[in-house]
């Protein structure tokens, strides 16, 4: 209290532009201090989504027994958990997201979400063997990090992968997962330009996409 | 030794001519009738692409799946060992355009070394000390312009620059002069159709996920060359290509909330 009444009194004389310089100039070591320490907190945070998410991954290998039904709900709990999908959406429908009614969005976040999980249930067992190691966490900004590491073959049968996590870390919520990047291919980069070629081909209809993914899912 | 073959006379004359008559059978979309900014011929890239996974279902893939099941894994490092050390002149010699003169040393080293064995075996302590180079990065790291997207019949996808890439690379590889004997010239001859097998038993899996799952396999292929080139091009020449990259696209897409 006397020492911010001493600051008073040193600066009422002051001009008020200099005031507020003299301001900026306390506050700066602050922010300085603040900001790396928001880039600590987001790689923390992206390096637990992906620790935990292997961890579970890991667990579901050990007990899979090849039941396709529970397979699958472990998928849809993993996916749902550490995978920000409506994201994921938005992202791979490039820019006929903001075209789309309410209901296309929907219907999209919805087939979407049905395909990844049967492609992950049906390669599940790719997995098998492998162990993912950390290399390094890069901030990319302040809403997102870049996880990289390598999974390798415990067998030694197949050689080392790269893989990224692309996290998103907002302030107020959970980090979750928005990419996987596999020897630096973007599979949501990948996903959306498939995407925007089908509606394009359409002549911009987004509801042909959803019906494209449909005939795929029900297709041998 | 280093006379010219009369095969390789052939394959220097042919390549360019094939290649230009490719661009010029290629029909133009307008812009802003493509599904993609960089695929002007998608009509005649797509009857391409169709061509090329018609060879696959009917050699390619059958031939990688007996490979496979054959091959023991020793053999197949082998042979992956076999194909690396022929790419090495190009690596010597782009990279010396390029300026890399410690990557064109170690290109040369390593060459020589594994020269013992022809390449079969890797006597080299790190094989991966080698940044591979081709043409197309050396035109990369010119600032000359990537073009646009080709899809060659055989040869599978590729841009302008690129495409040009390989015809030099095939024409100043010191290996197609070579005049051997008949087992290293019956060894040059099938190199091509082994490499072919090999990388597609290396990606089975990968492939067939993308020809029997894509929503669109022409779309994606594109995606995934263009995303794989650039990864390339930016690891080794150093330098982004003239397309966003993902970095750029993610962080746009974050700054827009809706």
């Amino acid at each position: 209290m006397t020492r911010n009444r001493q600051i008073g009194i040193l600066t009422s004389n002051l001009p008020a532009w200099l005031r507020s310089g003299f301001v900026c100039l306390c506050l700066l070591p602050l922010l300085l201090t603040a900001l790396p320490a928001r880039a600590s907190d987001q790689i923390t945070a992206a390096n637990d989504v992906i620790t935990s998410m292997i961890s579970e991954v890991e667990t579901y290998l050990e007990t899979d027994s090849g039941n396709i039904e529970k397979r699958t709900k472990n998928i849809t709990k993993l996916l749902d958990k550490h995978f920000d999908l409506l994201a994921i959406a938005r992202f791979s429908a490039g820019p006929y997201w903001r075209a789309a009614n309410e209901q296309e969005r929907i219907d999209y976040v919805q087939t979407m979400r049905d395909v990844v999980i049967g492609t992950v249930v049906r390669n599940f067992d790719q997995l098998s063997g492998l162990r993912f190691t950390t290399i390094d966490s890069q901030a990319k900004g302040d809403k997102m990090v870049l996880v990289r590491g390598l999974f390798n073959d415990s067998t030694g049968k197949r050689p080392p992968v790269s893989v990224g996590w692309r996290v998103i870390t907002p302030a107020m919520a959970p980090a979750k997962v928005l990419d996987v990047e596999i020897e630096n291919i973007s599979m949501l980069v990948t996903q959306k330009q498939e995407n925007v070629t089908i509606i394009r081909q359409n002549e911009g209809r987004f509801s042909a996409l959803v019906e494209t993914m449909r005939k795929r899912q029900q297709a041998p | 030794m280093f006379a010219l073959s009369k095969r390789s006379l052939n394959h220097i004359l042919v390549a360019p001519f094939t290649a230009i008559l490719l661009l010029a059978a290629c029909s133009s979309v307008p812009e802003t009738k493509r599904s993609d900014a960089r695929d002007p011929y998608e009509g005649s890239n797509r009857k391409a692409f169709a061509f090329n996974m018609g060879l696959d279902t009917h050699v390619l893939e059958p031939a990688a799946s007996g490979y496979r099941n054959v091959m023991p894994l020793a053999g197949r490092r082998a042979i992956d060992n076999h194909i690396d050390w022929t790419g090495l002149p190009a690596t010597t010699f782009n990279s010396t355009l390029q300026g890399r003169f410690e990557n064109a040393g170690l290109s040369t080293v390593h060459f020589i070394v594994n020269s013992l064995t022809l390449g079969l075996v890797d006597l080299t302590e790190d094989p991966k000390a080698v940044k591979s180079q081709d043409f197309g990065q050396t035109l990369a790291s010119f600032d000359v312009p990537e073009g646009n997207y080709l899809m060659v019949p055989v040869l599978g996808p590729n841009t302008s620059r690129s495409l040009t890439g390989r015809v030099v690379d095939s024409v100043t590889n010191p290996m197609s002069f070579l005049k051997a004997g008949d087992a290293l010239q019956t060894m040059q001859t099938l190199r091509p159709p082994v490499a072919a097998v090999s990388t597609r038993a290396n990606l089975f899996e990968a492939f067939n996920d993308v020809k029997y799952n894509s929503l669109d396999p022409y779309a994606r292929t594109r995606s995934l060359y263009y995303q794989g080139r650039a990864g390339r091009i930016n690891a080794t020449v150093g330098k982004p290509t003239n397309n966003r990259t993902t970095d750029d696209l993610f962080e746009s897409f974050l700054e827009d909330p809706k």
